[in-house]
């Protein structure tokens, strides 16, 4: 439990901690390498609850296919801190303050939810024979129309990236 | 169900017809019979509907009923009038036109998922195949750097959007531990649990978003501004109405028993939205724009639905909603054909192309909400059941005040139309069948306002 | 023949159809013909209908005619149907009686003009509206005529479209009718709410019978009123009136004279069972109206243009009427409607005439000695004015005596100032007509030469108003000199008649002599004074009167101004203040196809998602404040 709980705080404190620097660091490749440590953490998050499929997917796709197409990107494009456009001091602050006060809005509303801890280790929902029996039975439907979700940004890839 | 698998295959059809039809016109044509089809098989879904019998499918996760495979048969043919109305333009856009189609179709899907969704996760997917196209049809003339912007924009936003989206039906899941809207437990218990309020609140920000409600609605004018002409007539008129259809079922079927906690939250929202659609569109320079802004101020209208929980209310959305959808495209349908969209450049419309400048007059006057019209009969339903409701007096007389407003900036067009003089320049000529088209539209509306009843007949 | 009443309003629908689908190919004539004769048949079909309604057994009301059903959802029923009663046939023998003389006399008057059919084509639907209003059976019917004559007026007004002025006019009525309509709306909304029907016999059978609070009467009898003040132009919202004589002058007979201007007191004649339960509203109306009538009567005094006086004399008169719904007479209300439809109709075409030979001209101080060469316009404008000014014989005396009788029933101090009203229409009225068609002309020598006495098409019509400015008196004698009230006991039926006090008879001479006596002087007054007019430049009062008190420039600056500051600070906040100010700072004014980098991440998105922000923030706050 113990080492459970210890895991839990350092996946929690890098993932925030990553991403803070996803937005702060100025080179954008720091920022996408930031943003895969965050999805590790993320994945982290993913096994402690006993998902070790989700867990394993998420690095493979997110950190492992599209963040590394990110990286080619951003090399590709030869971007850099300099390029970044400068930003108004104004509406950082702005920024900061407002989603400040939404965080503490929320906070302040969700202070008295009780926590009724559902225990994770126990079950085995999340291994890939038990997802992949609800995602064929009970979850169909979400499942196969997602296809058209993606059907319609394959579209989308093609019209906005294809040459006229 | 039948009608999402048959919008489906449609869609992947129009997809492929774009490598084997080469001429953008067949396409275009081709388009026009499939969703005619489209209705062909919402109407067979009607007919084989129990009325008081509502059908599932797949563990709950769709529950279609009268109500929302009419809703569905009424928006598609929306979409055939559309196809009619503006088929040419969509060609002139871009060279893709089969894929143009294609994303229509697959919108149609999400719509009819969004009209019939009984289950969070189809909410979602719902959203997102109605928004992901949307963004790509936003950005589809690259020549244009205002289209290009826009959909960057409305992509931006829209991923923010989905971001709070998420965290609602998040949240609500947390509370409850089901993703069934039928079944939330935190409705049975005693005190309102504050993570589903938080919910509640994330998603009426997220559905405010999507309709374009105050103060989420700042994406609205850069996008329908930016966007290739005919996609806003699209994005502004069925695309909407599914967003408000969803709205309405979740809140109207799940939160029923929570209404003290959001129907003064709706309130706010529809009188910022009323007035802040009203005043600016009052100021604008392009119609086009203005119209944007009136997409706004109607939203605000149509939030009526939401707030008040009665049969009149869902009654009100249909005829709001086709109403709307019908004079919005057909306004659309005459903006396209001319060169200059600034106010400036209707002048004398009368005098160049009466057909043109009476069947716009006539879609104004709807959207005014001018009796006789179907948008008179559309504002009656939704103030009608706000004044069934009760609480909300003050809203319905502030927005017979909008309504007033309103009349001013769409009369502008009409006197630009027929009391000022100039040559407007046309984009392309208007053709017999054009005229036939609008003028069957302009007859549409004045029908919608001397039998509305016609709409809930199937219900 | 009361089933028959659908083609009433079909005829000039179908006139209207015709005219307006055709307008460009047809020839003018046949758009006028065409016009004149739908608005005929109506009046032949209300004619039949009148006379079946009089010759009902006393007391009986006819059910509404229902033609299909309008909308049907739950417990809200609205059928379209049409009432025909006393009170309705009566409205559609002036709509379609005057209407249809109107008509006739537009031929002429509008040959010259190239839209002339597309105008039949607004004037028979405005027609249609008109009937529609009074015919419909419930509220709602009432409003969707109420906001087509709205429409048609707007567009009749801005006919005459070059002229920049006429189009804002026209936008000035339709936005203080506006104003009136969301009164009216309201005042639906809540009988809806308390009644839960709109239908006028539901409505009236239940007033006695619901339990409601006793306020919601004032409320719904207010809110109908303030409709009636946009419609019928009373203080605040006349100004509108005045303006819309930019229209051509037939249009300002039959819209802004003889019907669309009083569908207020038609809807409060017709909702009167709810107005006795609301005495407080009408000591209001009362009070509106008699301020109305004074207000009206002194800016009329001293206005040049001739149609302008007529506007004025026509607030003032809609202004008597109010008053005398005010103190409960109705029927005596309506009896007015109707003389003044004939005299002011007359006037209105006899001031067309004038302009007409006048070559376009309406200042009557470039007029003068006119009845030289008008003989017939001269003499059947004399009878309208003779009949306004309330001379005993003519039309205008019986109604205007009446409505004194029952102020002075009422109150002795209200007959005073509605006197002093009177005393004032007889005044202007002659100074009209002295300055116009007496005396030596003082216009151009060209204008001189073409003046001609009108075509028979203008005159006819002219004699027709005439004689019934003479004889439409005669169906409501006074009580001195015959017991029986023809109209009142026709109309009684429908209208209650509460406000008509039984005077002695000597108290009634009495008045009737005082009036009439006074009249007599001011008349005497008005020629003298007009013998020696000299139009130098206003000065003092009469300055401010000519100024129209300054009303619309204290709307201007109290209403119009502010509302405009308003939509461009909104305008500017949110889209420049937000978009330049805030994101690029002051003086980085991003333009469009600007710098493409700085376009695509200008922080715009950035700046809608802070304003997003701070409206989840707010929403959530008041969600708290709420659930707490």
């Amino acid at each position: 439990m113990v080492i459970q709980e210890a895991l839990f705080w350092f996946l929690t404190v890098m993932a925030i901690v990553c991403a803070l620097g996803v937005i702060l660091s100025r080179n954008p490749i720091s920022s996408v390498l930031f943003l895969i440590a965050t999805f590790f953490a993320i994945s982290g998050h993913y096994i402690l609850l006993n998902a070790q499929f989700l867990g394993i997917v998420n690095i493979i796709v997110y950190a492992g296919a599209i963040m590394v197409l990110f990286l080619f990107v951003i090399m590709l494009m030869n971007l850099n801190a300099d390029t970044e456009p400068q930003k108004n001091r104004l509406i950082q602050f702005a920024g900061v303050i407002s989603g400040g006060i939404l965080f503490l809005v929320v906070l302040a509303a969700m202070r008295t939810v009780g926590g009724t801890a559902v225990d994770h280790t126990t079950t085995d929902i999340g291994l890939i024979k038990n997802l992949g029996k609800v995602l064929f039975t009970q979850y169909v439907l979400p499942f196969e129309i997602s296809s058209v979700l993606f059907l319609s940004a394959m579209i989308g890839a093609i019209v906005i990236g294809k040459k006229e | 169900m039948k009608a999402i698998i048959a919008a489906t295959i449609i869609g992947v059809v129009l997809m492929f017809t774009g490598i084997l039809v080469k001429e953008k016109k067949g396409i275009a044509t081709l388009a026009a019979i499939l969703f005619f089809l489209l209705l062909g098989v919402n109407i067979w879904e009607l007919s084989t509907l129990d009325a008081n019998q509502p059908q599932a499918f797949f563990n709950n996760m769709l529950r279609i009923d009268r109500y929302s495979v009419w809703f569905n048969t009424l928006m598609t043919a929306c979409t055939v009038l559309y196809v009619m109305l503006s088929g040419r333009e969509i060609q002139k856009v871009g060279i893709h036109v089969s894929d143009y189609f294609a994303l229509m179709s697959f919108m149609l899907v999400g719509l009819y998922m969004l009209s019939g969704y009984s289950n969070m996760l189809v909410l979602f997917l719902g959203i997102e195949i109605i928004s992901i196209p949307q963004y790509i049809l936003a950005g589809s003339d690259k020549k244009n750097l205002k289209s290009s912007e826009a959909s960057l924009k409305y992509f931006l936003m829209g991923a923010f959007t989905t971001g709070i989206l998420l965290m609602g039906i998040t949240l609500l899941y947390g509370a409850s531990g089901t993703f069934d809207i039928a079944r939330f437990t935190f409705l049975q218990a005693d005190s309102l649990n504050p993570m589903a309020l938080c919910g509640i609140i994330f998603l009426i920000i997220a559905f405010a978003f999507k309709v374009s409600a105050a103060p989420m609605h700042m994406w609205t004018p850069d996008v329908y501004d930016g966007s290739p002409t005919p996609f806003t007539a699209f994005m502004s008129t069925v695309v909407k109405a599914a967003a408000f259809i969803a709205f309405i079922k979740l809140f109207h079927i799940s939160f029923n028993s929570l209404s003290g906690h959001w129907t003064m939250i709706i309130a706010v929202i529809t009188a910022a939205t009323l007035l802040v659609g009203n005043v600016t569109a009052v100021f604008q320079q392009s119609v086009k724009r203005m119209m944007a802004y009136s997409s706004i101020a109607q939203a605000g209208f149509m939030l009526f639905a939401v707030l008040s929980i009665s049969a009149t209310s869902w009654q009100g959305l249909i005829i709001y909603a086709v109403s709307y959808t019908v004079a919005t495209m057909g306004v659309f349908a005459v903006l396209m054909k001319l060169k200059d969209f600034t106010y400036d450049g209707f002048n004398g419309l009368a005098k160049r192309e009466p057909l043109l400048a009476f069947v716009m007059t006539i879609f104004l006057l709807s959207l005014a909400g001018i009796p006789l019209t179907g948008g008179f009969m559309a504002k009656y339903f939704m103030l009608t059941a706000a004044v069934e409701q009760g609480q909300v007096l003050w809203l319905v007389i502030f927005a017979l005040l909008m309504a007033a407003i309103s009349v001013y900036y769409y009369f502008r067009v009409i006197i630009a139309m027929y009391f000022k003089q100039g040559s407007p320049e046309m984009s392309s000529p208007v053709t017999a069948g054009d005229r036939l088209v609008l003028v069957a539209t302009a007859a549409l509306v004045i029908l919608l306002g001397v039998a509305p009843g016609l709409l809930l007949k199937f219900i | 023949m009361t089933n028959l009443v659908y083609l009433v309003p079909l005829f000039p629908l179908i006139g209207f159809l015709i005219n307006g689908i055709f307008w460009k190919k047809m020839p003018k004539s046949a758009g006028g013909i065409i016009g004149s004769l739908a608005v005929l048949a109506s009046f032949c079909v209300s004619l039949g209908i009148f006379f079946e309604v009089k010759s009902l057994p006393e007391g009986t009301v006819l059910p509404p005619v229902e033609l299909f059903s309008f909308i049907q959802s739950g417990s809200l029923n609205i059928p379209f149907s049409f009432q025909v009663d006393a009170l309705s046939s009566l409205f559609l023998l002036i709509i379609t009686g005057v209407g249809f003389l109107i008509h006739v006399y537009s031929t002429s008057y509008m040959h010259e003009d190239e839209g002339m059919v597309k105008y039949f084509a607004y004037l028979n639907l405005f027609v249609f509206s008109m009937l529609l209003l009074v015919l419909g059976s419930n509220y709602l019917i009432m409003f969707i005529g109420w906001e087509g004559v709205g429409l048609c007026s707007y567009l009749l007004i801005g006919f005459w479209f070059k002229n920049r002025d006429y189009t804002n006019a026209a936008k000035k009525a339709f936005v203080m009718n506006r104003i009136g309509d969301l009164g009216f709306l309201v005042g639906m909304l809540l009988v809806l709410l308390n009644f839960g029907t709109l239908s006028y016999q539901e409505f009236f059978n239940a007033l006695p019978t619901t339990q409601v609070a006793g306020s919601t009467y004032n409320w719904i009898a207010l809110c109908f009123f303030i409709g009636a003040m946009g419609k019928s132009a009373q203080i605040p919202l006349y100004t509108w009136l005045p303006d819309a004589m930019a229209g051509p002058t037939p249009v300002s007979a039959l819209i802004h004279a003889a019907t669309m201007v009083t569908a207020g007191i038609y809807m409060i004649a017709r909702s009167n069972a709810l107005y006795n339960l609301a005495p407080a509203i009408l000591d209001f109306i009362a009070i509106i109206g008699l301020a109305t009538a004074l207000l009206a009567a002194t800016i009329a005094i001293k206005q040049y243009d001739i149609k302008k006086v007529l506007a004025y004399s026509t607030v003032s008169q809609l202004g008597f009427m109010f008053l005398a719904i005010g103190v409960g007479a109705y029927t005596t209300a309506v009896f007015h409607v109707m003389t003044h439809a004939f005299f002011k109709a007359l006037l209105f075409l006899g001031s067309g005439s004038v302009i007409h030979a006048m070559g376009g001209e309406q200042d009557i101080r470039k007029m003068g000695g006119l009845g030289k060469h008008m003989a017939i316009t001269q003499g059947t404008f004399l009878i309208g004015c003779l009949a306004i000014a309330g001379i005993p014989g003519f039309a205008g005396f019986f109604s205007k005596d009446e409505i004194l009788a029952a102020v002075y029933g009422h109150s002795p101090v209200l007959f005073a100032l509605a006197l002093a009203g009177a005393l004032m229409t007889a005044f202007y009225m002659f100074r009209l007509y002295f300055l116009t068609f007496r005396g030596k002309f003082r216009g151009t020598h060209e204008q001189e030469h073409h003046l001609h006495e009108s075509p028979a098409a203008i005159t006819i019509p002219l004699v027709v108003l005439a004689l019934l400015s003479i004889a439409g008196g005669y169906v409501g004698l006074p009580a001195v000199i015959s017991e029986h009230h023809t109209l009142a006991t026709y109309l009684s039926p429908v209208v209650s008649n509460i406000g008509a006090h039984h005077l002695s008879h000597e108290t009634e001479w009495m008045l009737m002599g005082i009036s009439v006596s006074l009249v007599l002087v001011m008349i005497a007054v008005a020629y003298n004074v007009t013998k020696k007019a000299s139009f130098a430049p206003n000065t003092g009062i009469a300055k401010v009167l000519e100024n129209k008190w300054y009303i619309d420039e204290l709307y201007d600056a109290v209403i119009v101004r502010p509302m405009a500051a308003l939509s461009r600070f909104s305008d500017k906040f949110v889209e420049r203040a937000g978009i330049d100010g805030l994101v690029n700072g002051v003086g980085k004014t991003v333009r469009w196809g600007g710098d493409r980098l700085r376009l695509m991440q200008s922080g715009q998105v950035g700046f809608y998602i802070f304003v997003m922000v701070l409206g989840m923030v707010a929403l959530f706050a008041f969600s708290f404040i709420l659930t707490n």
